[in-house]
């Protein structure tokens, strides 16, 4: 028979698939946030109980000061998540966020137009060395953790050659940036409404999904046509970015630089991630829950001051924090993928 | 003149050769049906024309231009589409969202636009009178079916001059299956070429018109469908004649009980079933898809739950998790519905796979015995004739049927006697089909007890002792000796609806 002769019959739509599943699955997306949940109730709960130690904890002054202790955090966790979506990690933001300070309270003098030049300089660095550790990941089939451990040691080695021991400073005019304030609100709270803003638009932009589609399943995103060099050198450029961000805040809380500082924010960045709800596994997690995990951990160190206990407790409250939220995701996805089959 | 010509198509991956010297062409308007064993070289000329790898030598025409896509966005630009058999979708984004992957409708702030990709998403799913989907749903929550339609959906979205589908039925239910081919013939009618891959002669028969066939990596024939018959077409594709394809049936049941099951029951899925499969036995499920038949095999191995009774060997059992399962001589093993997802890690080698769940037997004082491990997977290698280049081989690498081999070496392995064998055919070629059947009656000689359930009947019919007829969770008849007859399968199946 010839393609001519062949009668063509219209494809009729099949009756319903037996397993179809119509309505919504409320207990399944339920399920889905409640990593998130979980780190909303353990913020609750952590408030609560600094709330009732401590008077003064409900006021616009507390949320400027905790969300200026935590910016820095946040900045670095933004990138993390970045890069925990796409399934990697990103060791090297700690060489950043040292080179990043050492730089600025080096060259930044009081003029305006240095200051801003620098700055400028140390962002597109931040940029730079990100793209080429997802060059190098990407080229040299290397697994993200080395070839950022890597990275981190060469960063904080420069660092170190710039500016031995801490020290340098930045002027005060930089300074008084962390806490300026427009309508009762410190720049620092400002900024974490700029985060979410972008993350809101960033997530859904054609870009936003490759990354998080990659961290999802590579291969698939490779036979659709993503070119997964391109999505790791954005991903980590971005978090290379972000932690340089990361360094020009911590200076104005600073007003120095510290060629080590920034070692103490690699695994806390994780930590606020998989606080938060962020899969380590990639494809799933959203900057909300980091920002929340990154007020949990902060606030683990007030508490633990309030109560006048050593501080060595506040890594020990950390870890446990973080050991039950990876609990929680774990038991949640479990029930999740019950629920599949 | 032709839409697609290729000559002399090579493509090796290290030592193996995937195609040598291929040819093919096609002209717009027909279904042209790709045919050959597991491993014969389809997925690979699929991947080829669709951007997913590079040849190594030969050339592509495409409209009498020469055509060399350097990776899936070069070849939709010349409008040229694949359904990929290991599907190309992501877990963790919606029906919609994997549709429009890349190509989503954009806001003045480069935001996708969710109401036009809805819209869009609608109008598509309308346009082919696809089967219900729901765009918002997440993929990870669709059964292997649903997203083998998605990922058409995804095809057909880049509205493609040249769609491939590869193996694009074999994870469909009989009526989605029966949509898709009519909806293969309207897109040729439309004047688009369709390269359809199945393993389903009848499929072919009914849907293509000329075919080519694909042996070892290069072209053995190419037909008009209608000059050619089954028999010559399989003997081209084996390279042999192929006797039969179910072996003799050899009742080889002792009275000895290997897996009695009573009363067992899981939520709305399963109710009541009550059986006992023997030593030596092949005990086969059937009825309409969707009757329980899954659920059955996923409870019995423990990987969800219920409740009843059940009896190993005479011997009381719970199944709470698979490795509670798989323990030992006295265990249950199975060959899962998914092979890719559940049965294999497809980034491990073969030796991996097969001796992973199985460490423990290679371990001497606590060492790992090298030695010890390589013979046995040699051992399984031989006996299963796994076509790969070294033990080495990624699993994920090799093809369909070889794939399906592996997971029958690593459930043998666990030494377990009672087997499980969820549609242990699916989207294999009919010279491996027979190879396992010959595999099943085999082991049932040496005392296995099979439960055995395949989407296609004939393959009940055939190689089962006995037949438990499954209908809306419950066992509506047991079928034995001359009473396995298709007709009287479907009709054990259908009674109830008919009645009501
Ligand atoms: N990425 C790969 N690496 C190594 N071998 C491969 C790879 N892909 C395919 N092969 C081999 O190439 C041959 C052809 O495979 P394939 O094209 O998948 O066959 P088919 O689709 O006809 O079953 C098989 O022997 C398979 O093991
Ligand atoms: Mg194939």
């Amino acid at each position: 028979m010839s393609v001519a002769e062949r009668p063509v019959e219209m494809a009729q739509r099949p009756a319903e698939m037996k397993s179809a599943r119509l309505g919504i699955d409320w207990r399944g997306r339920a399920l889905d946030r409640a990593p998130f949940l979980v780190a909303c109730l353990m913020l609750a709960l952590i408030v609560a109980i600094y709330g009732s130690l401590q008077s003064g904890v409900f006021s616009l002054d507390e949320i400027n000061l905790d969300t200026a202790a935590a910016m820095t955090l946040m900045l670095a966790a933004t990138g993390q998540t970045i890069v925990l979506v796409r399934g990697g990690i990103d060791l090297s933001i700690g060489g950043m966020i040292s080179l990043g300070t050492v730089i600025a309270a080096t060259r930044f003098t009081d003029d305006p137009s240095t200051v801003a030049l620098w700055a400028l300089v140390i962002l597109a660095i931040g940029f730079l060395i990100g793209a080429f550790n997802g060059l190098l990941i990407s080229l040299l089939k290397l697994q993200p953790f080395l070839v950022t451990l890597a990275t981190w040691s060469i960063l904080n080695g420069v660092a170190m050659i710039i500016l031995p021991t801490d020290g340098g400073s930045v002027p005060g005019w930089w300074v008084s940036f962390g806490y300026a304030q427009l309508f009762g609100l410190t720049s620092p709270v400002w900024m974490l409404l700029a985060l979410l803003l972008f993350w809101w638009w960033f997530r859904a932009t054609r870009v936003g999904v490759t990354i998080q589609a990659t961290g999802s399943n590579e291969k698939s995103a490779f036979l659709s046509g993503v070119s997964i060099t391109r999505v790791n050198v954005i991903t980590y450029g971005l978090s290379g970015l972000f932690a340089a961000g990361a360094a020009l805040y911590l200076t104005t809380q600073t007003g120095a630089g510290s060629p080590t500082i920034g070692k103490d924010y690699i695994l806390p960045s994780v930590a606020a991630a998989v606080i938060g709800g962020v899969s380590l596994f990639g494809g799933r997690g959203h900057l909300a829950g980091t920002l929340i995990g990154a007020f949990v951990l902060t606030l683990i160190g007030n508490l633990v001051f309030v109560l006048h206990v050593s501080s060595y407790w506040q890594p020990v409250a950390s870890g446990v924090i973080l050991l039950l939220s990876v609990l929680a995701s774990s038991v949640a996805e479990k029930a999740a993928r019950n629920r599949v089959q | 003149m032709d839409l697609v010509t290729v000559k002399g198509l090579s493509k090796r991956y290290g030592g193996i050769v995937a195609l040598s010297e291929a040819t093919f062409s096609a002209r717009a308007g027909e279904v042209h049906a790709l045919l050959g064993e597991n491993g014969a070289g389809k997925s690979t000329f699929i991947q080829i024309l669709s951007g997913a790898v590079q040849h190594d030598g030969g050339s592509i025409l495409v409209d009498g231009q020469d055509y060399r896509p350097a990776n899936p966005d070069a070849a939709q630009a010349r409008g040229i589409a694949a359904v990929f058999q290991e599907l190309s979708l992501i877990p963790d984004l919606s029906v919609e969202q994997n549709i429009w992957f890349r190509h989503e409708p954009r806001t003045f702030l480069r935001t996708i636009n969710r109401a036009e990709m809805r819209r869009m998403t609608l109008a598509l799913l309308d346009k082919y009178k696809f089967p219900t989907l729901r765009p918002e749903q997440e993929l990870r929550r669709l059964t292997l079916a649903e997203r083998q339609i998605v990922e058409i959906a995804k095809g057909l979205a880049k509205d493609p001059r040249i769609l491939i589908l590869d193996e694009a039925t074999s994870a469909l239910p009989a009526r989605e299956a029966e949509w898709l081919l009519k909806l293969t013939r309207q897109l040729a009618a439309e004047g688009r070429l369709v390269i359809f891959i199945s393993h389903r002669m009848a499929e072919v028969r009914a849907i293509a018109d000329r075919l080519t066939i694909f042996r070892n990596g290069s072209t053995i024939a190419v037909h008009e469908a209608n000059a050619v018959s089954d028999n010559e077409i399989v003997t081209q594709m084996i390279g042999r004649h192929l006797d039969r394809l179910y072996p003799e049936r050899i009742a080889t049941a002792t009275d000895r009980i290997a897996l009695s099951v009573k009363g067992f029951s899981s939520g709305s899925r399963l109710s009541g079933v009550d059986f006992a499969l023997r030593e030596g036995e092949v005990l086969g499920v059937g009825g309409l898809q969707g009757h329980g038949q899954r659920e059955l095999f996923q409870s019995l191995f423990g990987a969800s739950k219920a409740s009843g009774s059940i009896e190993l060997w005479g011997k009381p059992v719970s199944i709470g998790n698979p490795r509670q399962a798989l323990i030992g001589k006295d265990g249950i093993a199975l060959v899962p519905e998914d092979r890719r997802g559940q049965g294999l890690l497809l980034t491990k080698s073969v030796r991996e796979n097969l001796t992973l769940s199985v460490i423990r037997r290679f371990t001497e004082n606590g060492l790992l015995s090298r030695q010890k491990e390589a013979a046995l997977v040699k051992e399984m290698v031989d006996f299963l004739r796994i076509k790969a280049g070294t033990p080495e081989q990624l699993a994920g690498t090799l093809s369909g049927g070889n794939q399906q081999k592996v997971i029958f070496g690593k459930m043998l392995l666990t030494q377990a006697r009672v087997l499980l064998l969820y549609d242990p055919t699916r989207g294999v070629d009919v010279g491996t089909k027979g190879e396992i059947f010959q595999l099943m009656r085999n082991l049932a000689a040496k005392g296995y007890a099979i439960l055995f359930h395949s989407s296609d009947m004939p393959e009940l019919v055939h190689v089962a002792d006995r037949v438990l007829v499954m209908r809306n969770g419950g066992i509506a008849a047991t079928l034995g000796g001359e009473r396995i007859s298709e007709a009287s399968i479907l009709r054990a199946a259908m009674l109830e609806s008919e009645a009501a």
